[in-house]
């Protein structure tokens, strides 16, 4: 009988709430020394390979406050890691957002993680800015997300190109496609199959690895049997480097095209060691940014900042030949750019409306001729890129700038 | 008079139980009280471990696949039957309870390490199988609750009213948390005070001696087993009102290891510890991850921790605070 009432007090108790705590009227995150952001990097795990992509903000952050930071202020950058699970990034967002009280999100990577946060931080009204993803939504459904834009150009656009690349160059082609099965391997696909448009029969065979799977060994077998001559690999650099072993340990030699999130000069390197030369030779892929190991870039006054910053303020372990910590240099340049228009003392509606009022012509990190531009219609901040051949150990591009939709 | 002073001692100890619970949240920030509702939801899942592994003698290393039933459960009927998410703790608890029946039938032939390994075995199949049924389980990617329905998540803007009271989204899915927690413990106490529990017990210590006791061993080991999964499923149902997503990496095989070293740590065979088990497993990543983020010194930590408290502890902390109550208690029940 005495239990009985227990449950019942306990029942009274969760009919019990409690009072909702007061919030101040200052922008979060914003002081008179500091813009604190934040931002969720697999800096553990499957995807670490784009660690990079944090840190080579973080040094461009380092660089920016060692001059006096923006607008009098210093920028704190707080990279959570959350292994490439997007319930992690779930997690690591919200306590970025409600525990740190950061200005915004800033450079958050993976498409899945920030479509699992994106409804979160619209609903609560917090910038979710640069999106480390191409997928094509981050630009797209602006008018449904108003506080998310995305920055590099999306993976429908790149899966067009290479459509229409092979369309020109190789028009009997027939073609094998390995993807990731997700929003990301999806969007490149679809580029892909449109901008063959009615040659998109030849795909003959595609096939589609989980990013949690261990190894894409059978959907390398599977895509060979099909008797492809041109594989396509829209895959993250573990799966990508994996693709060119196995296709050269079965004695497949196809054209190669690799999507950009994996033709990294040291990924590709990589990909040399893992099979040959002799395969990885003539792969085809686009580029934006002025990739470090290239040797037209040597001399270049962007790639030498970007070698002063790294020499300054690379962690140990850190390879300056990284091409991702180019990329994070670019997207932190940006999110200086955008600060200083969002006036004396910015705030979320300040920042937002000014990163999508951006024309960026002097990033020293991209490609010549590459604007970051957005209008409140349009938020793909980067929509050009060219091509590029890798020949010999290095990334040749060819051809002019593409504008990519 | 001995009676009288051990109720009033019980009593006291209820009274100042309730009291952290209803004013805890108020002593840690808003953020801060969204880990609390998490370390709840373990210790649903432990309380119920406990039932199965502690007063029955079934070890389970299965159980993070049991929430995994619970919490995908709860994600598919928000996701695609768009209910409301609070609403589908109850079904997710019924469809856990009665694969955890399911899987006890096997109990009825295995024992001991046999029964563990059938069970890691069900823990370690469950990530493929719901890759498998993409359909219904969003494959790899999992659901997104915000995404498909965000109408459905209760606290979407931040805050929930119940009531009339308004108060903060995760003080709310704190009370929710702890409150079913506290129900489903006295529930446990009741359960392992009366007639199952001694069966259990029966079971736990010798079966042969329970069955020549007149104990239906194949009735109490699944009941075991699948009152054991409600609590699992009902703790995944709210680990995934939690995270606001489910995939497959939410309910991975270390989910199901996670759970057993809570009860160990809470303590088998005895109920109170387990609130401490379910806070070590929470927080202990993080306190470990403070030592150090360099590779491996985090699990390193992690691991010693386990291995420490399990050999100053050997009963858990049921055991401790058996011991500490021990000088209180003896004198009120001994007779002279």
């Amino acid at each position: 009988m005495r239990a009985v009432y227990w449950a019942g007090a306990l029942l009274c108790a969760l009919a019990l709430a409690a009072a909702a705590s007061g919030a101040g009227t200052s922008t979060p995150g914003v002081s008179p020394t500091e813009i604190v952001i934040g931002g969720t990097i697999p800096l553990t795990g499957v995807a670490s390979s784009f660690r990079s992509v944090g840190l080579g903000a973080s040094y461009y952050f380092k660089y920016v406050n060692a001059h006096g930071g923006v607008n009098h202020r210093k920028i704190r950058y707080i990279i959570k890691d959350d292994q490439y699970d997007p319930a992690l990034t779930m997690d690591k967002t919200r306590e970025l957002v409600e525990q740190d009280h950061v200005f915004a999100i800033f450079n958050s990577l993976g498409t899945e993680h920030n479509l699992a946060t994106r409804p979160y931080l619209n609903a609560v009204g917090v910038p979710q800015l640069f999106v480390g993803s191409g997928g094509r939504t981050f630009g797209a459904d602006y008018k449904q997300y108003k506080w998310t834009i995305g920055y590099q150009p999306n993976y429908l656009a790149e899966g067009t190109i290479y459509g229409r690349e092979v369309a020109k160059t190789t028009p009997k082609a027939s073609i094998a496609v390995l993807y990731q099965n997700d929003d990301y391997g999806n969007d490149l696909l679809a580029g892909l199959k449109h901008g063959l448009g009615k040659r998109a029969k030849q795909i003959v065979s595609k096939q589609s690895y989980n990013a949690d799977d261990p190894e894409v060994r059978s959907q390398i077998a599977r895509l060979k049997s099909s008797k492809a001559n041109t594989l396509m690999i829209f895959a993250t650099p573990q799966f990508a480097i994996q693709a060119y072993r196995f296709a050269y340990q079965l004695g497949w030699k196809p054209k190669v095209y690799v999507n950009v999130v994996a033709s990294a000069s040291n990924v590709m390197n990589l990909a040399v060691l893992a099979s040959s030369k002799k395969e990885v030779e003539g792969s085809i892929s686009i580029v934006f940014l002025k990739d470090p190991s290239d040797p037209r870039w040597a001399k270049d006054p962007g790639i030498k900042l970007y070698r002063a910053i790294m020499k300054r303020y690379k962690d140990k372990g850190t390879n300056v030949n990284d091409v991702y910590n180019v990329y994070g240099m670019s997207v932190a340049h940006t999110f200086v750019q955008a600060l200083k228009k969002a006036g004396k003392s910015p705030t979320r509606a300040s920042i937002m409306n000014a990163a999508t009022h951006l024309t960026i012509k002097n990033d020293p990190f991209l490609l010549p001729g590459v604007v970051v531009r957005t209008t409140p219609n349009d938020h793909f901040p980067l929509d050009q890129a060219r091509l590029e051949r890798w020949h010999n150990g290095h990334w040749a591009s060819f051809g002019g700038l593409f504008r990519v939709r | 008079m001995r009676r009288a002073a051990g109720i009033v001692l019980w009593l006291a100890a209820v009274a100042a139980a309730l009291a952290v619970f209803l004013l805890l949240p108020h002593l840690v920030s808003d953020f801060h009280t969204r880990d609390l509702a998490s370390a709840g939801a373990f210790f649903i899942a432990i309380v119920g471990l406990n039932l199965l592994t502690g007063y029955t003698g079934q070890i389970s290393l299965g159980h993070g696949a049991l929430m995994a039933i619970g919490g995908y459960t709860t994600a598919a009927l928000v996701v695609h039957e768009h209910w409301r998410d609070v609403w589908t703790i109850p079904l997710a608890g019924l469809a856990a309870g009665i694969v955890g029946f399911v899987v006890g039938i096997p109990a009825l032939r295995l024992s001991g390490l046999y029964l563990a390994l059938a069970t890691f075995a069900f823990a370690v199949a469950m990530p493929s199988l719901l890759k498998k049924f993409s359909g219904l389980t969003g494959g790899t990617q999992g659901l997104r609750f915000l995404e498909s329905a965000p109408f459905q998540v209760t606290g979407l803007k931040g805050t929930v009213t119940v009531f009339g009271h308004t108060t903060t989204q995760n003080h709310f899915l704190y009370y929710l948390t702890w409150g079913i927690g506290l129900l489903g413990f006295a529930v446990a106490w009741l359960i392992v005070r009366g007639r199952f529990g001694r069966a259990f017990r029966a079971i736990r210590d010798s079966e042969a001696a329970a069955a020549s006791s007149g104990v239906n061993l194949a009735a109490y080991k699944t009941l075991a087993f699948a009152i054991s999964g409600v609590y699992a499923g009902v703790a995944g149902s709210l680990v995934a009102i939690q995270s606001e997503i489910v995939n497959p990496l939410s309910f991975t095989v270390l989910l199901s290891i996670l759970i057993v070293v809570g009860a160990v740590v809470g303590g088998l065979g005895s109920l109170p510890g387990l609130v401490l088990g379910a806070l070590f497993i929470q927080y202990l990543p993080s306190i470990a991850a403070h030592v150090s983020t360099r590779q491996g010194v985090p699990e390193f930590v992690y691991g010693a921790a386990i291995i420490v408290v399990i050999i100053l502890l050997p009963g858990g902390a049921g055991g401790l605070l058996r011991r500490l109550a021990a000088p209180l208690t003896s004198r009120l029940y001994t007779r002279p």
